[in-house]
């Protein structure tokens, strides 16, 4: 007979919370608590060694309750393992210089690609895991699970119901995660107001609720100013539209944040106006709002647009365009990163971005020497995700070969241009990500999209058609073609590359009927950031930082 | 000397009146009449720097500078366009001369009878560092043609944007007859980049586009009458504005002798009568 464990309790998690939350129970009316007691509230209610989600992401950042966090006293609370989507903030590090924290589970660090990179080279932070944005969130309900969540919302009422708005982004994610495994949810929030726009989380997942000094932390990170687009990534654009939306019927896609698909952007009510294509390619988006998306809108191209989060100067102009974008009935947009990254994964045709490295295998990474920036969703999106079982023509048109279970394919395209700025070369023989992995003690290089996940790499010089390629050899004769004068770009053989573009292996701008004196700026439907002001019938307000009135 | 002879290509201007969008050959034919002129030392002549390829910088057959002949309003008319997009429309050696040579023949064809004003269409970061001094010297020769043509006929700078007009080439636009800018362009000795290299982040914080250009930008430089005209991003009221300017009675007046006016104007501001930041004697 084995030996039965006795359990003496099955309920420790929770009778711990009550335990915490009853150390700051007179501080706190209702579920709010002071501003000015954050830190000792903080001291209170978190033990050395807790999960702590921290919410911050590309976007908002709940920066009271990290910069706060950085405050608590380290002999206190110490080691702790945080839990960031995105690290952007310098406090998130600080936390880690005094001690507060100690081991860090994160998906992206573009603000702080520098210093991060450093600190794990101090071994200063301990690496669970560079993540894309679902694998974290994932875990989170697996063997991540948080002890603490510290999120932010727009606004919340007396009983802890809170608004999270436009930006509602993680928080219901990782608000899930912890209220429903008896864990701690701490909310910063802009304002107090009882009569909430709409309820976005419910009162009784809320454990604190504390007004910040001041309203949380907004990057407008997915704009990008017309001005800046420059002729070589018009004509990849003008490429992109004919030889990939065009030639595969593409409906249903997502944009990665760059120059290049901010042009394709901009391309499509005049390039793809002309040609026609309104109505056949581009009507459904997995996108955050883009400013420069506004014209292909108002020109009637876009049907749906679900989105990862919002973008500052956005509000106005999405809640009058209740047809096109996820809105409450409230009005405003409603974003989910979680949902729409799947929505991105499973539910579009293609995925286009670009990267700042690629090998002769295409192979790819934002992780230079140096820069440790991790890949935020481009993992999900930029793959192709073997559990879809729905067709579209699009995805049918990837399938090669002629078996009674041939499948489709994602379209996954990398646009880049062959040199980035300074005379950099796109194209190496090897990516830094591989020295810096190893430099990190990571278990795998840090690689953003694999190279067998690549169907399409679209440079100024042409298109690379790689899923046709017959083999290895092929796919990288097919990519070095593409490639310029970069060091991939020279293994190039002429005859090789007539042989490849007979095949359709590899098109060039003639190929596709693409006219290289075309490709001037005057083909965008919007060249300034006023433009775009003017296209939203002024609901469209960037940010300061971009105005240049 | 070779001359090419050459139209405006009117692709670029289908859409929109954006002189902001034209390259700066584009923009000097634009402003003339039937967009016909002559190009001096054009690209063909291959009038490049001798000093970037050894630094690893591709040279441009026209070291970014377009000098071209014709006529504004039907006078003769000489426009110097510098090219924001190579190198920040920096002054080297070769586009320095262009320009200080250009300036010098507009001078002899006013002494020998034949006036001809002078347009500088300025995009400029000011001298280009990897020609140093050779581009210091040029510009101060620049701003010698300046003063010495002036005397004869009126030298109009505009500054369209979205490059800027700064360092010594901010001082050419101050020896100029009249300046014409647009709210897209910006005027200024140092630059935002320098200001925030030299004085810190929180002196400027030359990527916040907003403060930027509510100190440099082309309104403010209005409002506070350091230029004449200010006008829309638009090819026809650029051409308008020339056309007014040059269709009246010029008469030399250096700017040395407008104390009076920008006296006028310091009495208006409130200036403390002693500026607390000056170190005191004790420290």
């Amino acid at each position: 007979m084995h030996e039965v464990t006795k359990q003496t309790s099955w309920s420790r998690r929770k009778e711990d919370k009550q335990k915490r939350l009853a150390r700051i129970r007179s501080w706190l009316s209702g579920v709010l608590l002071p501003t000015d007691r954050i830190v000792p509230a903080l001291e209170r209610l978190l033990a050395p060694g807790d999960r702590v989600a921290l919410e911050g992401n590309n976007q908002k950042q709940a920066d009271f309750l990290s910069r706060s966090l950085s405050q608590v006293d380290p002999k206190e609370i110490h080691d702790l393992h945080l839990l960031i989507s995105s690290v952007s903030r310098s406090e998130h590090l600080d936390l880690f210089e005094s001690g507060i924290a100690r081991k860090l589970d994160f998906a992206f660090a573009g603000p702080q690609s520098v210093r991060i990179a450093q600190l794990i080279e101090e071994r200063r932070v301990e690496v669970g895991a560079i993540h894309t944005y679902i694998e974290l969130y994932a875990r989170m309900f697996i063997d991540l699970t948080p002890r603490v969540a510290l999120i932010c919302a727009d606004k919340a009422d007396r009983a802890g119901n809170l608004f999270t708005g436009p930006n509602t982004e993680d928080t219901p994610t990782l608000v899930e995660a912890t209220a429903f495994s008896n864990g701690i949810v701490i909310a910063q929030v802009n304002e107090i107001d009882d009569n909430l726009p709409r309820i976005d989380i419910p009162s009784s997942w809320v454990d604190v609720v504390v007004i910040s000094d001041r309203p949380y932390v907004m990057e407008p990170l997915f704009t990008r100013d017309p001005r800046q687009i420059n002729e070589l990534q018009i004509l990849i654009g003008m490429m992109v539209i004919r030889g990939i939306y065009e030639r595969h019927g593409v409906t249903s896609l997502n944009h990665g944040i760059g120059f290049a698909t901010a042009a394709i952007e901009l391309l499509l009510p005049t390039y793809g106006g002309i040609l026609g294509l309104k109505g056949k390619i581009c009507r459904h988006w997995a996108l955050n709002p883009h400013p420069t998306l506004i014209p292909a809108i108002e020109s009637g191209w876009i049907e749906s647009v679900h989105c990862f989060g919002s973008e500052v100067g956005m509000s106005d102009y999405i809640s009058h365009r209740p047809d096109v974008f996820f809105t409450g009935p409230d009005g405003s947009l409603r974003s989910n990163r979680l949902l729409c990254q799947l929505a991105g994964q499973y539910g579009v045709d293609l995925f286009v971005g670009s990267t700042l490295q690629m090998d002769g295998d295409a192979n790819s990474s934002t992780v230079t020497a140096a820069r440790l920036t991790g890949f935020g969703g481009a993992p999900n999106m930029g793959h192709d995700p073997h559990g879809r079982r729905h067709s579209t023509p699009a995805w049918l048109s990837l399938m090669v070969g002629d078996t009674p279970l041939g499948r489709g394919k994602k379209l996954v395209v990398q646009a880049t241009e062959t040199f980035q700025k300074g005379g950099v070369p796109s194209f190496v023989e090897s990516l830094d990500a591989i020295e810096v992995g190893a430099r990190s003690g990571m278990a795998i290089a840090p690689v953003m999209i694999y190279g067998d996940d690549v169907t399409h790499v679209v440079t100024e010089e042409g298109i690379a058609y790689l899923y046709k390629a017959a083999g290895v050899e092929e796919r990288r004769a097919a990519l070095s073609a593409i490639a310029g004068v970069s060091p991939i770009g020279l293994r190039s053989k002429h005859n090789s590359v007539s042989r490849l573009r007979q095949r359709g292996l590899v098109a060039f701008p003639e190929d596709l009927g693409v006219k290289w004196a075309q490709a001037t700026r005057s083909l965008l439907a919007a060249k300034s950031m006023e433009e775009l002001v003017t296209w939203s019938c002024g609901l469209y307000r960037p940010p300061a930082r971009f105005r240049t009135w | 000397m070779t001359t090419t002879h050459t139209t405006m290509d009117q692709r670029h201007l289908s859409p929109g009146n954006s002189f902001i969008e034209l390259r700066a050959r584009d923009r000097a034919f634009s402003l003339l009449d039937q967009n016909r002129g002559v190009e001096l030392l054009g690209p063909f002549d291959r009038l490049e720097s001798r000093w970037l390829e050894d630094q690893g910088i591709v040279a441009q057959a026209d070291d970014g500078c377009v000098i071209v002949l014709g006529a504004v309003g039907g006078k003769s008319a000489l426009i110097i366009a510098i090219e924001g997009a190579f190198q920040g429309g920096s002054i080297g050696e070769t586009s320095g001369m262009k320009i200080a040579h250009a300036l010098k023949l507009a001078h002899m064809d006013c002494e020998a009878g034949t006036e001809t004003a002078a347009i500088l269409l300025l995009e400029s970061g000011g001298v280009r560092l990897q020609e140093a001094n050779l581009g210091l010297a040029a510009i101060a020769e620049i701003h010698d043609a300046i003063v010495t043509l002036k005397q004869h006929v009126p030298v109009v700078a505009v500054i369209a944007g979205m490059t800027g007009c700064f360092g010594g080439m901010s001082i050419a636009a101050g020896l100029c007859t009249h300046l014409i800018m647009t709210r897209q362009g910006r005027l200024g000795l140092n630059g935002p980049e320098v200001i925030e290299q030299e004085a810190g982040i929180q002196e400027i914080d030359s990527r916040n586009r907003q403060i930027v250009w509510r100190i440099f930008g082309g309104s403010q430089r209005y409002e506070m009458g350091f230029i004449d005209t200010l006008v829309d991003d638009d090819i026809r009221q650029i051409n308008q504005s020339i056309r007014h300017i040059l269709s009246r009675p010029y008469t030399a007046k250096p700017l040395s002798l407008c104390l009076e006016r920008y006296q006028k104007r310091l009495s208006r501001i409130n200036v403390p009568a002693r500026f607390d930041y000056l170190p005191s004697a004790s420290e």
